[in-house]
């Protein structure tokens, strides 16, 4: 029973009053952070990176990593309020979050959010503990050709969870693809389509792009003629706060799913857990009676796309635990924040460092506790928020994304391109066009190509190597019967005429 | 919004989305048109207007046709990069609006959506134009944006064409006042937050953006865009100790 | 206006109260905070050995230096932005081996040179790089690994952590030498690439000391060798490329300290002597050790060395990159 004693071990480091501390610095910092719109997680913690190096090493991390799901709870409120997701994985929270909010139930979505988040929360970590030696096969068993695969996968899921025209829906995710490929190319270096502009020389940022075409083209389109009177409409319409008990029914088989799906999902470095958000939400569109209702305010497409996120932020710590690999951007912080500490990440880690891994082990279960007592009392504010009047909200509103998306890169540019993306999403909306999709096939399509490209460097251009290597055929398998699953309907009548009332 | 489903009048519209489009056509030519004009100013860099205003109506109207009939007649001599927006971007463009005057557009709106995306996407194919393709197995950097590119051509191209086979909504309208003061709030900010600092630019910005709408009243609006603005002065360099500006350039020194 | 005055007057008694700035040497460089440019996210290498060095450095100079990370095409859009800044001494940049030496055949459009429009400062710390493979890599030692590389040079694949990035750039030295052009397989930073490299899905890879160490102490990949001219504190076994056989291959992820040109030299010699009171002071010396870096030896502090450094890494890496259109 090692476990019980290294879990015991890690409780009292984590209860100790100075780390208890840090971890709630940690969340109401993130919380913080995480509610500006503009800012995501990465971002939040790159930004918050600096202030932990004068902490000891444990105490920091704790607090790091309580930032980190902080600013996780912090990010769905802005996709449920203001319909910003600040980053990849909360995009899907908005479709169904922000339709919520604008019937009048808000507090519902953002108490379900929090609530799925804890116990996706809780779940991960003990699987940490439990299975995070086993699970991390799993990571070395992706390679480049699996990668492609997932990601030919997740990009069906986008157009699933579409919920106007499939051809629009393709279109956008192509369109996505193409605005991915802004920017350096990986494996020559060449600048693509970035006209001799240096802040293109990376590509464009996803929160540049997603505060534009979700942020600042709400904000455009809320201002047009005629749009006062929906928007006083949404502010007399607010309800309880907290789910009914019908809610609580529909949403905890939801919260369930999304839980195992983002615990799975999250292990895979690079993409893992913006696949888990929507892999949710498409299972629970496709298993439901009514699929119709999503994109409408179904609080299923809530509860797990947001219980899977949270599950695979705190299971993207495995391949950090066991193999001292960071799996993603912010994990790479997190070596970051170790390494300025002088404690450098590796197979053993978990051996040589037992205060710190078993510590923030629980400290993540604390975290999330607190988290859930910070956030549940903060619903009433939030919700209460959204009766200020629109005149003064959406300035506020622009300045916050403004500096948001500034402090980012420092880049006066980022703000200009938001900007025009706000534009771009204004024409979309007006054409009917769902940015979603865009957004996802905007995150998935580096992910896609430069693994296409690497299996393809490896194999010496053998395309076999796709369906030759289990893994990566079953997962084209799953992926060719959605795609047939999703388009068939769609041919057969156009979908979803009885409601072309554009309610976007 | 409650309905939109209408056919009527679209057909007399044809004549103005085709126009729309022939400037959609020469917008890229237009834009670096009016960029270039900073150039007499010593803003950025690039070529002249002058210099453009006649690349471009040379490609336009000479160059474009010769390296069509050239590549005909065999000749695989490169065509500068003007020629190829003409050829690769604006002709097909130009042959779209034409099309579209003899046409019914029974909805205007996933008509004129698919053709401007199928503008974006042919856009896209000739900025990755000078990007090298396949070499042997492995991709070169214009390959997939080459690949996607294509297939947008085809999806806008299919867009289009139920917006002319089946029926919906037509054009949406579209308001300026919302658009224009958001947008130049956020330049403002943009190209003030370096020299002049968090306070100012906040706080100019916010009643820049606030006259956005006719619904503003002033008193309130600088009441809380002060408030606004020092909580941003507080909370981004001092809570968060994020390396921002706080005053103008000129009053620290 | 009389709001905004309010406010800014407000703001500023504020930010003095706020501001916990060191009691101000009068009239003397420097009297107010110095920005210092990291042109490398927060955490990575260059901005960990910064960061280090910047805290002992503030306490001598009595003011606070503020890092601040500009990510972007290698660091060429920080370095950029960097020389074009004031040359008051308030704007400072941590370049590397990459933005100031590799990035000049690179990048032909660059817009910056690294010897024209820089004062140089002093080197601050060295990463030395290391060879390193898949553990159940053919090759034992490194005269295996050259010849088996060289018979295999079409099967063999190399990782690299991206075009321009320290791994990428020393290991087209490295096939420079040995004269084969194997597939080099593009990763998306150190991580991804070490990942692969433990997965066994590529064969061998270039990279910096500091993310290795724990993967080659716990057998995951192996290390040929070590390309400084001594053997590492933290990697005592890892012969170096002299030792193994390949002394042609040095190679180091060097950091160094700039200011933009025109800077005065008398704030030039106040800032070298802060940086060099840093690297002897002992925690600072340890905890760069830690990291497994390099501190330079005395000979190197000067600014005229690293001018001079700057000049040779120049001339050796123009002939063996290729520009990057």
């Amino acid at each position: 029973m090692e476990l019980f004693a290294n879990l015991a071990h890690g409780f009292a480091v984590a209860f100790s009053p100075i780390n208890l501390l840090m971890c709630l610095i940690g969340a109401l910092v993130g919380t913080l952070v995480g509610v500006l719109p503009g800012i995501g997680t990465i971002a939040t913690v790159a930004m918050l990176l600096p202030i932990t190096f004068g902490l000891p090493p444990v105490g920091a991390l704790i607090m790091l990593a309580g930032i980190y799901y902080g600013a996780q709870y912090g990010g769905s409120t802005t996709s449920i309020l203001v319909n910003i997701p600040g980053e990849a994985t909360s995009v899907v929270t908005a479709i169904d979050g922000h339709q919520m909010a604008k019937q009048g139930r808000a507090g519902p979505a953002l108490a379900i959010a929090a609530i799925g988040s804890f116990f996706a929360g809780c779940v991960a970590t003990v699987l940490i503990a439990v299975l995070g030696a086993p699970l991390t096969k799993l990571a070395l068993a992706f390679g480049p050709a699996e990668y492609f695969s997932l990601m030919v996968l997740g990009l069906i899921f986008a157009v699933v969870l579409a919920k106007g025209s499939v051809l629009k829906a393709i279109a956008m995710i192509v369109f996505g693809l193409l605005l991915s490929m802004v920017g350096s190319d990986i494996e020559t270096g060449a600048s693509r389509m970035a006209f001799n502009i240096p802040e293109l020389a990376d590509g464009l940022g996803f929160a540049t792009v997603a505060m534009g075409v979700f942020g600042f083209a709400e904000i455009i389109r809320n201002l047009d003629a005629g749009a006062e009177m929906n928007r006083d409409l949404v502010q007399q319409k607010i309800t309880g706060l907290m789910p009914t008990r019908k809610d609580l029914v529909d949403s905890a088989p939801a919260i369930v799913r999304g839980t195992i799906l983002g615990s799975i999902l999250g292990i895979l470095p690079g993409g893992g857990a913006v696949i888990a958000s929507f892999a949710a939400y498409t299972l629970e569109k496709k298993i439901a009676k009514d699929p119709s209702r999503f994109g409408r305010g179904a609080i299923e497409g809530v509860a797990a796309p947001e219980s899977a996120n949270n599950a695979a932020a705190q299971t993207s710590f495995i391949p950090l635990l066991t193999l001292g690999i960071p799996p993603n951007a912010v994990m790479a912080l997190m070596v970051g924040a170790m390494t300025i500490h002088g404690i450098v990440p590796g197979p053993q880690v978990m051996q040589k460092q037992p205060d710190l891994v078993w510590g923030m082990i629980a400290s993540m279960w604390i975290g999330n506790l607190m988290l859930i007592i910070i956030n549940l009392p903060l619903v009433g504010i939030w919700v209460r928020l959204l009766r200020v009047p629109y005149r003064l909200m959406f300035p506020s509103i622009v300045i916050f994304c403004a500096i948001g998306i500034y402090s980012v890169n420092n880049a006066p540019v980022d703000v200009i391109l938001a900007g025009i993306f706000g534009l771009v999403g204004y024409w979309l909306i007006k054409h009917d066009f769902e940015p979603a999709p865009l957004l996802l096939g905007m995150v998935l399509g580096p992910l896609m190509e430069e693994n296409l490209r690497r299996a393809l460097l490896i194999s010496r251009g053998d395309w076999s190597v796709f369906l030759t290597r289990p893994l990566s055929a079953v997962l084209l398998g799953i992926a060719a019967f959605l795609l047939v699953l999703t388009v068939l309907p769609a041919l057969r009548s156009k979908r979803d005429e009885v409601f072309t009332e554009s309610e976007n | 919004m409650a309905d939109t489903m209408g056919h009527s009048a679209t057909a007399t519209r044809n004549t103005s989305v085709a126009i729309g489009f022939c400037l959609l056509a020469v917008a890229p030519q237009i834009f670096e048109f009016i960029w270039s004009i900073g150039t007499i100013f010593g803003w950025g860099a690039g070529r002249g207007p002058a210099t453009v205003l006649i690349s471009h109506a040379t490609a336009l109207v000479a160059g474009a046709p010769g390296a069509l009939i050239g590549s005909i007649g065999g000749d695989t001599k490169k065509a500068s990069s003007d020629v190829l927006l003409a050829l690769i971007y604006s002709y097909p463009i130009f042959a779209v609006a034409i099309v579209t005057l003899f046409m019914t557009i029974r909805s205007a709106q996933d008509y004129v959506g698919g053709i401007v995306l199928m503008a974006l996407a042919l856009f896209a194919l000739w900025a990755s134009s000078d990007l090298q393709g396949m070499r042997g197995f492995s991709f070169g950097a214009g390959t997939a944006p080459r690949m996607f590119g294509g297939l947008l051509v085809g999806l806008g191209a299919a867009i289009a064409l139920t917006g002319l086979l089946t029926d919906g909504p037509s054009m949406a309208h579209y308001s300026w006042r919302g658009p224009l003061f958001v947008m130049a709030s956020i330049v403002f900010f943009a190209l003030a937050i370096r020299p002049l600092g968090v306070v100012v630019s906040a706080f100019t910005s916010f009643l820049i953006a606030a006259m956005g709408t006719h619904e503003t009243r002033w008193v309130e609006t600088i009441i809380v865009g002060a408030c606004l603005t020092l909580g941003c002065a507080l909370l981004f360099p001092y809570v968060l100790g994020l390396p921002m500006p706080m005053f103008p350039r000129f009053l620290v020194q | 206006m009389t709001s905004i005055r309010a406010i800014a007057a407000g703001a500023a008694v504020l930010a003095s109260l706020c501001s916990f700035v060191a009691p101000a040497k009068a009239q003397t460089y420097p009297t107010r905070g110095i920005t210092m440019i990291v042109p490398f996210a927060a955490g990575g290498p260059t901005d960990v050995i910064s960061r280090i060095v910047t805290s002992h450095m503030a306490q001598t100079l009595g003011q606070s230096i503020v890092i601040e990370n500009v990510v972007g095409a290698g660091g060429t859009t920080a370095t950029a932005r960097a020389a074009r800044a004031a040359n008051d001494g308030y704007t400072l940049i941590t370049g590397h081996m990459g933005t100031h030496a590799a990035s000049v055949p690179l990048y032909p459009k660059l817009a910056y040179h690294p010897e024209k429009d820089f004062e140089p400062i002093a080197l601050l710390a060295g990463t030395p790089i290391l060879i390193l493979a898949r553990k159940d890599f053919p090759p034992k030692d490194l005269e295996e690994f050259v010849a088996y590389v060289k018979a295999n040079a079409e099967k063999v694949n190399a990782a690299h952590a991206g075009i321009g990035s320290v791994s990428h750039v020393s290991c087209e030295l490295l096939h420079a030498i040995l004269d084969v052009k194997p597939v080099g397989v593009p990763f998306n930073g150190t991580g991804p690439a070490m990942n692969a490299l433990v997965a066994g899905q590529v064969d061998y890879m270039c990279d910096q000391i500091v993310n290795a160490v724990p993967q080659i102490n716990a057998g995951t990949i192996k290390a040929y060798a070590i390309a400084t001219a001594e053997r590492n504190p933290s990697l005592p076994n890892v012969p170096t490329t002299a030792e193994a056989g390949l002394p042609a291959f040095q190679a180091q992820a060097w950091n160094a300290m700039f200011a933009p040109k025109g800077t005065s030299p008398a704030i030039i010699a106040s800032l070298n002597a802060a940086a060099l009171k840093a690297l002897d002071d002992e925690t600072v010396k340890k905890r760069l050790l830690e990291l497994g870096s390099v501190i330079p030896g005395p000979a190197e502090r000067t600014p005229e060395a690293l001018a001079t450094l700057v000049k040779n890494e120049i001339a050796k890496w123009s002939p063996v990159l290729k520009p990057a259109t």
